[in-house]
């Protein structure tokens, strides 16, 4: 059906999309549930910092956030000059350097809705599992993991919602190849800027729209989801 | 099987709980006083929730936690279960699931019984396959134990696990306890505020009060001493009597309420001889609330009655006097 409605072009937008936001989401979410685990413990030294860096994306520039990534990551930096006779890895221009930007934009989103769901377990819980021989390293995967599971793919969800709107640091850090790095906003921007072409972003509009739309419900089912499981 | 607290202190928040004993665990100890005491903070120590602040800890000879040194085994590696109040059953699980969290940890060598036949002893097989958050706050508690007991642990905590249930199916689950201990060969220090739990459980019993605790001892001989009556409400007051005394079945023994004993300056006539004692007043103590306990001594033991000062003088009774103590059919 989809493919009935939609031109190769907007298919092919589609994807790249889907498949940017996609990597995004397992890029970050590691980090994401470490940041979310170390922020959820009571007060440490350097937490705030931890907290600052997590917040970051969420307020500067998008465009900044890409520059960064250029300046960090990009094919003249020495990191990336490295990634690249070491791994064979570039990031600018491909889509992984458009996932990687995304994934740094999302990251502030992921890391709130797990943390929120990582305060919201029972600590008494974690007693009962260490008097039935549970350790710190297994108490996390067999208790505080699944206890926020739902709260974890919440996250995951309106990051890759949240991903498929990207723009600012994608075009700045991957720039605007058709067919590897243009994501819907970034097509859209292309067909406002063609004269003519004023249909074509309408409907990549539309598109968008409805996966926005399809991701925040989705997130929401699931943070009941969550609320339910927990209400034990 | 030796629990040894030297000179430990816990602190929780504004509390402080000072412990200096040491015990031999067998059967089921039960740790007594008025709330607030400090009886949970007594657990949480022992299990390793809880830190100790100065002192020594050691079970079977082995060391625990030492303030001094600072060696610390952490709860999870002590052996130690412990059955919280508020059953703490893991959410994300089924009742099976529980179990089988409990049983996936258990060292090889130690030996417990299996999730099914625990579930078919502690009656809730059906359950089995329920997740934990529609179960009755009798099953929570049951599941809990079935939890703790699959673990295999070397000694047994309980922190009041009884205390959503009441009347008869208290009873029933004390009864359990006392069976499992004895099943299992798992020695259980149970914490309760409640006389009547004491009574009928306790092989042994640690006092504690007001952030004290202050003795110890076979639960016979601890009931019987001055200081234990201070952990006492009024009302409770009273003296234990062995269960074989009144014929109270299975129960450690059984506690007789001054208040539920009559004196009488004569044998009685025409009632139940059963619970009639003949025996000789001991002492006769006037209390500032203005009652008299009177203390006789009989076959069974000492019978303490509580009755007014008007009762007193009527019946002309003095110290050395024969007397008899009767006791309320509903007491028991």
């Amino acid at each position: 059906m989809v493919r009935a409605m939609l031109t190769a072009d907007e298919l092919q937008i589609l994807s790249t999309s889907l498949g940017v936001a996609g990597r995004a989401v397992l890029f970050s979410l590691p980090v994401a549930i470490a940041f979310a685990w170390a922020l959820s413990r009571p007060n440490f030294p350097g937490k705030s910092v931890l907290d600052t860096i997590a917040h970051l994306p969420l307020v500067l520039p998008p465009v900044l956030v890409g520059y960064l990534l250029l300046l960090g990551l990009g094919a003249q930096s020495p990191f990336g000059a490295w990634l690249k006779s070491a791994f064979g890895i570039q990031l600018a221009l491909t889509a992984e350097g458009a996932a990687v930007a995304t994934a740094v934009m999302a990251f502030p989103l992921m890391v709130r809705a797990i943390r929120l769901s990582f305060e919201a377990t029972d600590p008494g819980l974690f007693e009962a599992a260490s008097v039935l021989r549970a350790g710190p390293w297994d108490r996390f995967w067999s208790m505080t993991l699944p206890l926020a599971w739902p709260g974890v793919l919440a996250g995951a969800v309106t990051a890759f919602a949240a991903g498929l709107g990207e723009f600012g640091a994608v075009i700045t850090f991957a720039s605007n190849v058709e067919g590897e790095t243009q994501t819907l906003p970034l097509a859209i921007n292309a067909a406002l800027n063609t004269p003519g072409r004023d249909d074509a972003a309408f409907r990549l509009a539309l598109i968008s729209l409805v996966a926005a739309i399809v991701g925040l419900v989705l997130a929401e089912l699931l943070q009941r989801w969550a609320r339910r499981r927990l209400a034990a | 099987m030796t629990l040894q607290l030297r000179e430990a202190v816990v602190r929780r928040g504004g509390f402080r709980l000072a412990a200096d004993f040491e015990l031999a665990m067998q059967g089921v100890t039960v740790v007594f006083g008025p709330s607030g005491a400090g009886k949970s903070s007594l657990l949480a120590a022992i299990a390793g929730l809880q830190r100790l602040e100065t002192g020594l800890l050691t079970f079977n000879g082995r060391v625990l936690e030492d303030a001094r040194t600072r060696v610390r085994v952490p709860a999870h590696e002590r052996g130690i279960g412990l059955v919280f109040q508020d059953a703490r059953l893991f959410p994300h699980l089924t009742v099976k699931g529980n179990l089988d969290y409990a049983e996936n940890r258990r060292p090889a060598a130690r030996n417990a019984p299996i999730v099914i036949e625990i579930a078919r002893r502690l009656q809730f097989e059906n359950l089995l396959g329920r997740p934990v958050r529609n179960l009755s706050g009798g099953e929570r508690s049951r599941v809990a134990l079935a939890r703790a007991i699959v673990s295999a642990p070397e000694l047994l905590l309980l922190d009041e696990p009884f205390s959503a249930l009441d009347g008869r199916r208290r009873r029933d689950f004390l009864v359990l306890l006392r069976e499992l201990s004895r099943e299992q060969n798992l020695p259980m220090l149970v914490v309760t505020h409640h006389l009547d739990d004491a009574v009928e459980i306790a092989s042994q019993i640690v006092m504690v009060r007001a952030g004290r605790v202050i003795g110890h001892g076979a639960a016979a001989d601890v009931m019987a001493r001055p200081d234990f009556m201070s952990l006492l409400d009024r009302r409770d007051f009273g003296v234990r009597l062995p269960a074989a005394a009144v014929s109270a079945g299975e129960a450690e023994g059984v506690w007789v309420r001054a208040d539920s004993v009559l004196i009488a300056s004569e044998q009685p006539r025409g009632i139940s001889a059963r619970h009639v004692w003949r025996g000789m007043i001991a002492s006769i103590v006037r209390e500032t609330t203005g009652g008299v306990l009177v203390s006789l001594a009989t076959d069974a033991g000492y019978i303490l009655s509580r009755i007014t000062p008007e009762a007193l003088q009527d019946l002309g009774l003095e110290e050395g006097r024969t007397a008899w103590a009767v006791l309320k059919a509903h007491a028991l």
